[in-house]
């Protein structure tokens, strides 16, 4: 798994670092007002009504965006849980760590694919 | 004045693995102010993790039908997941801070065929990239464009 797991780090680094960054200007707009602002009534909920928010999220450019909104940080996040991990001493089971974390990421983002392809 | 050294003059006599020694989280780990704000920064992976797996339940709510979605979004006025967005949101400002203004800067690649920036000119554009996206991607999902 380990040899696995260092033939992938290019593409493993690709998206945490995608994930780190992009990841983390797209998210903050989203938590401000999806997360924190329409909960706590700031926001009108209106503004997501189901009709408002399928034509934005179904458009080319809304599919992209959610997709980001899904597995960058999924990818950011397996790989500094990753190396958390390997932080505290490990280092002996960081391919079984590792791969489980990746392929959780992997798997969630199969999954937010099928979600962008349903909207 | 003496010549160049031999480049294998500090060569052990028979060549092996470099000896290097296995790395050790230190026991008083918690009062190293720097090592604490080291592993935060790695522990921000939970919190990004998870806010991918709501994004997620959210994308796949919108796409099975309006009830679905209106219960998903009524989900996230639970404390819980009020807690989790506010700790998200702290989450994602430290990363921010920490990787755009104080990693990337330093990150410019030297001998690449762009000229490396002034380090407050990187951050400019990295912190007004990331200030413009937040207030575009925030007044589009609050239905001040593109109502």
């Amino acid at each position: 798994m380990k040899h696995l797991l260092l033939k992938l780090e290019p593409i493993i680094w690709l998206l945490f670092g995608a994930g780190l960054s992009i990841g983390t200007m797209l998210l903050t707009g989203f938590v401000i007002v999806v997360g924190l602002a329409i909960p706590m009534g700031l926001v009108d909920p209106s503004a997501l009504a189901y009709p408002r928010a399928h034509a934005l999220a179904s458009s080319w450019l809304g599919r992209l965006v959610v997709l980001g909104l899904i597995a960058l940080p999924l990818w950011k996040g397996a790989h500094h849980i990753r190396s958390l991990s390997v932080d505290f001493n490990g280092g002996d089971r960081d391919g079984a760590v590792g791969g489980l974390l990746y392929l959780a990421a992997g798997i969630c983002s199969v999954l937010g694919i099928i979600a962008v392809a349903q909207l | 004045m003496a010549g160049a050294a031999h480049p294998e003059a500090m060569a052990p006599p028979k060549k092996g693995p470099t000896r290097t020694a296995p790395p050790q989280m230190p026991e008083s780990w918690w009062g190293a102010p720097r090592i604490r704000t080291y592993l935060l920064f790695g522990a921000t992976g939970i919190v990004y993790f998870l806010a991918g797996t709501v994004v997620l339940k959210l994308a796949w709510a919108l796409g099975t039908g309006p009830e679905a979605w209106d219960r998903a979004l009524g989900d996230l006025s639970h404390p819980l997941y009020l807690v989790f967005h506010a700790l998200t949101l702290v989450s994602l400002i430290f990363v921010g801070v920490r990787a755009f203004g104080t990693m990337m800067p330093k990150m410019q690649p030297r001998n690449g065929p762009l000229p490396v920036l002034a380090a407050g000119t990187v951050k400019g554009l990295i912190f007004g990239a990331w200030a413009a996206l937040t207030v575009l991607l925030g007044l589009i999902l609050a239905g001040k464009i593109f109502p």
